[in-house]
């Protein structure tokens, strides 16, 4: 066996355990993505619960609930606006 | 005694056979021989079989999940959302038969089921059985930490409706499958509808993911729809008639508003009504949406367009007098109107709604010309406004309308509209003439509008309807503080059996507002009026108010007329800075 033989024999194995070494490396790599992924649907299911509660608690019937009965608020009228414009 | 060493005795020297040495060898290589044979049957021929079986413990085909889309009101207000929910289903071969009592009460509680049902479905024959469909995420998790074996959860979707009842004729509502069922839930179903993608995947023994082997079919998330409605507008619509069914003990009612200048629908109301939230209610006559579904003899409302017809054709003029007298008899029938008048203008025929005087009218026109203008306000045809159930009325063809039909269609009787339908012909006055096209999708585009009058006679007739609502007119409830309207009462008696009801009646108002340059149109119905009057003017004409009110408020319109200021003008107002000043904290 002379002595390029082994070198090549060398690189080869180096190279088997680096293709090891760079699967191992993109299997654990998409491990991170797909739980990326979950969280990322997580947190768009957790923002769709949250605009949904928004709404819940902005809407049109709550907030004249509370005016008129919480805090003794009245709708405006024209007899009490002033108009302003712009010129 | 010579010394033999143990390695030399004779007792050890044995000569095998060569035979045997050469057996051992041959089977060796037979040995191999049939590895070998093996080793290529498993990795070449016959792999096939191993193939699968490496691919079921490590390839997997998910599912790749799609919403359905939201449904907005005009300013991306959220007026149906899909959130992710649990399916509860249960194994029961796999349900332990001591269950604790007190696990049984406690997943039954959360449930909100009572024992007995939970037992009867926990010991069900089947090998599966849905304990409780779109469970809250949160009760799913307490039920999954209860830790009960053969409990299972599944992921679905729960469609939720923030404005509820207010909204509910025209978002709809999804079966537990999320499949539209009614309003535009239903009719834009399939734009709604999200459809799943599959991906295939390597699994690896800790049941991550590890490699993806590609998308199957990509998943499609169903598109968000816009609708023209304006929820603040809807919820005080809503709010108005549900007053109204109230104070008038009436069956029913409805409102619509319409952007006079867009031909958007901003609201659509109706009572009564159900809530979309709650699946125990979701059938039964509430669902219907009256304002669209319903028609009815549109009485005095349809006067306008006989007039308009008049006034196009050059037969009158708005201060052309015409005496009217107590009845006016055509063919068998005598028309009358609820008070005898002597003599009308045109324009005090309107305000006054006399039936004597728009008969006349009519009976000066062709019937082709009446029949024509109906027609082309949109009578007798189902909008097109992508609604379903929307109907068309009925509009008989002038041929074989006698002399009597042709006065009585004349105020509104023997032709039938729905409630929509009356609201978008009306754009006719308020857009100088033109009918446009009705929509409940959100256009930033003035449509353009088909002609149907001259903007003259559209602007005569204007003025017309301004008087209604003035003093001497049917409807001075009608009337908004800062606000010039305008519009036309109708009363009609219910038909009931082969003829009308003589206590049966249902009040509407069509109006418009600021008649300075018309923006909304509002239609009112209310249906069987039994306390505080049943007249158009009465029962519908106050409510038609305050919608205009708040509508243009909301819309922030200019008010047209003058107003009587309520509050002092030399009343002192605190300097701006001062503003900041006030705690917001209560």
């Amino acid at each position: 066996m002379n002595r390029s033989t082994v070198i090549l024999l060398i690189i080869l194995m180096l190279c088997a355990l680096s293709l090891v070494a760079a699967q191992q490396k993109t299997r654990s790599l998409y491990v991170a993505l797909e739980r990326s992924q979950t969280e990322e649907r997580r947190l768009n299911q957790e923002w769709l619960r949250l605009e949904y509660e928004q709404r819940n608690l902005s809407k049109a019937a709550r907030v004249t609930e509370i005016a008129r009965k919480q805090l003794h608020m009245q709708p405006i009228n024209p007899g009490r606006t002033q108009y302003v414009t712009v010129d | 005694m010579p010394q033999i060493s143990f390695s030399s005795t004779p007792n050890l020297v044995l000569r095998l056979p060569m035979w045997r040495s050469r057996l051992v060898l041959f089977l060796i290589f037979v040995g191999f021989i049939a590895l070998t044979a093996r080793a290529v049957w498993v990795q070449g021929f016959g792999n096939s079989f191993y193939e699968e079986k490496g691919n079921k413990a490590t390839l997997r085909s998910i599912e790749m999940p799609a919403s359905r889309g939201k449904i907005l009101d005009r300013n991306g207000e959220v007026l149906a959302t899909s959130l992710l929910a649990k399916a509860i289903i249960a194994f029961p071969d796999a349900v332990p038969e001591d269950l604790s009592k007190e696990k049984l009460t406690q997943l039954a509680h959360l449930l909100e089921m009572n024992e007995g049902e939970l037992k009867k479905k926990l010991s069900s024959e089947r090998t599966q059985v849905f304990l409780k469909r779109q469970v809250d995420l949160e009760v799913a998790k307490q039920i999954k930490d209860l830790g009960i074996p053969g409990i299972a959860q599944n992921n679905e979707y729960r469609r939720l409706y923030p404005e509820g009842e207010a909204m509910a004729h025209i978002v709809g509502f999804t079966n537990v499958e999320d499949k539209g069922q009614e309003g535009m839930e239903l009719a834009r179903e399939k734009d709604l509808a999200g459809q799943p993608g599959r991906r295939r995947v390597i699994q690896d023994r800790l049941g991550r993911y590890v490699e993806g082997l590609g998308v199957i079919h990509p998943p499609k998330d169903g598109a968000d729809l816009q609708l023209s409605i304006d929820s603040k507008v809807q919820f005080l619509a809503f709010n108005e008639i549900k007053d109204a069914v109230e104070k008038h003990h009436a069956k029913a009612a409805g409102a619509v508003v319409l952007d006079a200048q867009t031909g958007e629908i901003l609201a659509l109301a109706n009572w009564p009504t159900y809530n979309p939230n709650s699946r125990a209610h979701l059938s039964g006559e509430q669902l219907r949406n009256r304002v669209l579904t319903d028609t009815f003899e549109p009485g005095s409302t349809i006067k306008p367009f006989t007039i308009s017809t008049a006034l196009e054709k050059g037969l009158v003029q708005p201060n052309t007098s015409m005496p009217i007298g107590k009845s006016y008899v055509v063919g068998k029938k005598a028309i009358t109107d609820t008070h005898p008048y002597g003599v009308l203008t045109v324009a005090e025929v309107i305000q006054k709604s006399s039936n004597i005087g728009t008969a006349k009218m009519a009976m000066q026109l062709q019937p082709q010309d009446m029949w024509e203008m109906f027609q082309a306000v949109g009578l007798g045809q189902a909008p097109n406004i992508g609604f379903p159930g929307a109907v068309a009325g009925r509009l008989r063809p002038y041929k074989n309308w006698v002399p009597m039909d042709q006065a009585i269609m004349s105020f509104g009787y023997g032709l039938s509209a729905s409630l929509f339908q009356m609201a978008r012909a009306y754009t006719i006055f308020a857009r100088d003439g033109e009918l446009v096209p009705a929509t409940i999708y959100k256009s930033n585009a003035v449509p353009k509008g088909t002609r149907v009058l001259s903007a003259k006679t559209a602007i005569q007739m204007r003025e017309m309807l301004e008087t209604v609502t003035q003093a001497g007119g049917t409807a001075t409830k009608a009337q908004t503080m800062g606000y010039r309207v305008g519009g036309k009462t109708g009363t009609a008696h219910k038909v009931e059996g082969k003829g009308y009801s003589g206590n049966k009646y249902r009040g509407f108002f069509v109006g418009m507002a600021p008649m300075s340059a018309p923006r909304i149109i509002v239609a009112v119905m209310v249906d069987e009026p039994s306390a505080g009057g049943h007249y158009g003017g009465e029962v519908a004409a106050p409510a038609f108010s305050n919608i205009v009110a708040g509508t243009l408020r909301s819309m922030n319109i200019l008010p047209d007329s003058a107003v009587k200021q309520m509050v002092d003008k030399d009343l002192q107002v605190a300097p701006v800075g001062a503003a900041h000043k006030v705690s917001l904290s209560r």
